[in-house]
């Protein structure tokens, strides 16, 4: 009987949409009944809520398993980084899966495929820069139709009836759009460094397409594909309009390019997930850095949109407004997460306002309409570098509020303490590398030293992709972020690349080849692994959860997320010592708020209480951020987490994967009160 | 000449770890100098692009040294780490770097986690009877 009734409803859902929306405002996109997930951020403002509290305190640790899909078969061998937020829409599941990154959907209630779409891409699909099941697809409604929507590796964009997952034959040609076409620049087929792996999102039937490239440490070349965003017809796949994130000769910001820099340099794409206001009709775009991750020297100038929120119109592509929030980057601090949408109240005025983390530790909030900073973001002076050819930047943005969620630059009081002999192998250590404050730069790599910079945030965050969450009833923003250094040094190396110089380690002069069995130092080829007997370099908190009241513009609570390692409790050197829960860094962890908690799973495997390996799924009070509640699954978090209503019951689903753990979506719901067994 | 079957056994012998008590640990010296040598080349051309040169992961890519990476395997036989290298990566083609050169190159992540070499080359069948563990046992 429930089966029929979705059966039903995921026939006439569409119709009651016509029936009952009236303003017109949501009709061609993504819509939500209330009970479903239907965009990759939850909805367009990508505040990752949902106000369900079935799942809480009192019912979080004896969730049960509703179902558990595995992606092992969809594509020819296992995935183990399954980073996809699925959706859910009128019963149904829907999601990326497995290292072709085909498409499934899957019964809401019981996990049964439902039908599968596969894309076989052959080389191009194989020499992808992001290849992999990437982060989940888009859906489609204009009340009549329905599509999921979503990028190959290969960079084709497909439509999909979402009934059948047969291809749209009005959509572009046969169901497909091929991405490198029409993007303002020559772009091999087969070849051409340019793809994506962030869901799609739709709003007033225009889909916009972002890009992304290989990772820019070290570019083989100072010539790269550019990665312009651009916005295409919901129900043709036709081109609406294209924008140059980096101008063309004689648009704004071209002057922002010294020599002929803009004319070659590529890269500064849109690789994360955008975030859309509807009442506005303006999408924005978290950009990344031009080409060179932490070499500018052949991109002299502050070199707009690089690392910039842009806001454009949805319907034209102008820009409306945008911020950049490094100036010529030298630190890979890509914009890298969906900006969230708040409304807030700020000294009794109410604001519009758009709030972006950051890699960096900071969360930028703004004017959504105008881009004016909330707060103050002030432009203070940075130290400039010796490295040759390179253009420094004199100032940098400075946010002024919210504090810093994380750690941001590093100082001797910063490395591990734990014992005093712990502490001065790590001063020892990092004798060898450059410490400062944010903006330092990276320095040529020098075996005698310094070897590189010791950045933190690292070149990954921070945070990163998963971005953060947003109570809409409070203005709370919960996200993760992990405490790990970079080290950023440079080498002249010609065989790699035409660049001056790109990320490398100096070779001991002595020792042409590394010697194995050398711990902690480095060379060109060898490691930079900072650890002091085995133990992070850096004091804990390694990951922390942090609550942020954009009211106010204050960190309401600061938690760490993840618990201690197996080789810090078990380590011979921390024996009898009491360490708290350190947390876990390196992870890419996405956050749920609902109607009483914070929800997210951790980033590393460890012996968990069961005495089994892997990892909790983990709930906060999202009013106090103490634990009240926990559950064993088989690997650590590697998508986000999400929730629907289906059918009376609230479900939790979350993608895992890691180490020798193949991707698997897990999907959780309390169990039911005994009167209703 | 063994038969396909008897060569999947030994196959699949050669995943189930050995009794806890016959383990040696990757802090016993189990790869030859040499052979990380040869594997550091192969991971400069097969595998930096991603991980990067210095094995520190990049956006892509997870790290192949240091803590996390030592914890998120720590317990395990090599041999699951050798499996997910031989049957995923390259991500493009696994089967474009031979299981052979793949041994090679946990080497040289041993060798660049500071795990010591040793007189003898890590050969693929004694994998499952070798435990990694994040800190010295």
């Amino acid at each position: 009987m429930a089966r029929r009734f979705r059966l039903l409803a995921l026939v006439l859902v569409p119709l009651v949409w016509v029936l009952v929306s009236g303003d017109g405002r949501l009709a061609g996109q993504a819509r939500d009944s209330g009970g479903e997930w239907t965009t990759f951020g939850g909805d367009l403002a990508s505040r990752r809520y949902r106000p369900f509290d079935q799942i809480n305190r009192d019912t979080f640790g004896d969730l049960e398993i509703a179902w558990r899909f595995k992606t092992d078969a969809f594509g020819p061998r296992p995935e183990f980084t399954f980073q996809a937020t699925p959706l859910m829409v009128g019963g149904v599941v829907y999601t990326t899966a497995g290292t072709r990154r085909d498409v499934v959907a899957l019964d809401a209630a019981t996990g049964e495929l439902l039908w599968m779409h596969r894309e076989d891409e052959g080389a191009r699909g194989e020499g992808a820069p992001r290849r992999l099941s990437g982060r989940g697809v888009a859906y489609w409604t204009d009340g009549r139709e329905a599509r999921i929507v979503y990028v190959t590796p290969g960079y084709r964009m497909i439509a999909l009836d979402a009934r059948t997952g047969r291809p749209v034959p009005g959509f572009g040609s046969g169901g497909a759009v091929d991405l490198k076409l029409e993007m303002d620049q020559p772009i091999d087929l087969e070849t051409g460094e340019v793809g994506l792996h962030s869901a799609l999102v739709i709003a007033h039937d225009v889909i916009v397409v972002g890009a992304a490239h290989l990772p820019g440490g070290a570019p083989k070349s100072r010539v790269n594909v550019k990665g312009h965003v651009r916005g295409y017809d919901a129900r043709t796949g036709k081109r609406l309009w294209i924008f140059h994130t980096i101008p063309q000769a004689g648009q704004p910001g071209d002057d922002t390019w010294e020599r002929d820099a803009a004319s070659y340099t590529g890269n500064a794409g849109v690789w994360t997930q955008m975030t859309i206001d509807e009442d506005l009709g303006l999408v924005y775009l978290p950009v990344e850095l031009p080409t060179g991750d932490y070499y500018g020297g052949h991109r002299p100038g502050a070199g707009l949109y690089g690392e910039s929120l842009v806001a454009l119109d949805l319907k034209t592509g102008q820009r409306k407004w945008h911020f950049q929030l490094v100036h010529h980057g030298l630190w890979d601090h890509d914009v890298p997460c969906a900006p969230i949408l708040a409304d807030i109240t700020v000294d009794g005025r109410l604001i519009k306002a758009i709030a972006q983390p950051s890699k960096q530790g900071w969360v930028y909030v703004f004017d959504r309409a105008t881009g004016e900073a909330v707060w103050p973001i002030e432009e203070r002076p940075v130290p400039a570098g010796d490295v040759p050819g390179e253009w420094y930047a004199p100032t940098q943005p400075f946010v002024t509020k919210p504090p810093p969620f994380e750690l941001q630059g590093v100082t001797i009081d910063d490395l591990i303490d734990f014992t005093p002999e712990l502490r001065a192998e790590a001063v020892k250590l990092v004798s060898r590398y450059t410490l400062g404050p944010l903006f330092t730069p990276p320095p040529v790599s020098r075996w005698e030293g310094p070897l590189g910079l010791l950045m933190v945030p690292s070149s990954t965050g921070g945070a990163n992709w998963p971005g953060g969450a947003l109570d809409p009833e409070t203005n709370v923003l919960y996200l993760y972020s992990f405490r790990n250094p970079s080290v950023i040094g440079l080498v002249h190396d010609p065989s790699r690349s035409d660049m001056t110089y790109v990320q490398g380690l100096a070779a001991d002069p002595n020792a042409p080849k590394p010697a194995p069995g050398a711990a902690a130092g480095g060379a060109e080829g060898g490691g930079v692994a900072l650890t002091v007997q085995g133990l992070p370099i850096l004091k804990p908190p390694y990951g922390t959860m942090t609550a942020i009241d954009l009211d106010r513009g204050e960190i309401v609570w600061q938690v760490p997320h993840g618990e201690t390692p197996d080789a810090v409790r078990n380590h011979p050197a921390l024996k009898g010592l009491d360490i708290p829960r350190t947390g876990r860094t390196n992870g890419r962890i996405g956050t749920l708020v609902t109607g009483s908690l914070v929800i997210a799973g951790e980033p590393g495997f460890f012996t968990m209480p069961n005495g089994l390996r892997g990892a909790m799924l983990r709930a906060y009070d999202k009013a106090t951020g103490k634990e009240v509640g926990a559950v064993p699954m088989p690997a650590p978090q590697s998508g986000s987490p999400m929730t629907y209503m289906l059918d009376g019951r609230q479900y939790l689903v979350v993608a895992v994967s890691g180490a020798g753990y193949s991707g698997e979506l897990l999907a959780f719901r309390a169990p039911l009160p005994p009167a209703a067994r | 000449m063994p038969t396909r079957a008897a060569v999947l056994a030994a196959w699949l012998v050669s995943l189930a770890p050995a009794p806890a008590g016959q383990m040696r640990s990757v802090w016993d010296g189990v790869y030859t100098v040499e052979q990380a040598q040869r594997g550091a080349a192969l991971y400069q051309t097969h595998c930096a692009s991603c991980h990067g040169v210095a094995l520190t992961g990049a956006e892509a890519a997870p790290a192949l040294t240091g803590f996390e990476f030592r914890s998120n395997w720590s317990g395990l036989p090599l041999g699951e780490l050798f499996e997910r290298l031989r049957s995923s990566m390259p991500p493009e083609d696994p089967g474009q770097v031979s299981a052979r050169d793949k041994v090679d190159v946990l080497a040289h992540l041993l060798a660049v986690g500071g795990l010591p070499a040793g007189p003898a080359e890590l050969a693929r069948d004694a994998l499952a009877g070798i435990r990694f563990e994040a800190t010295k046992p």
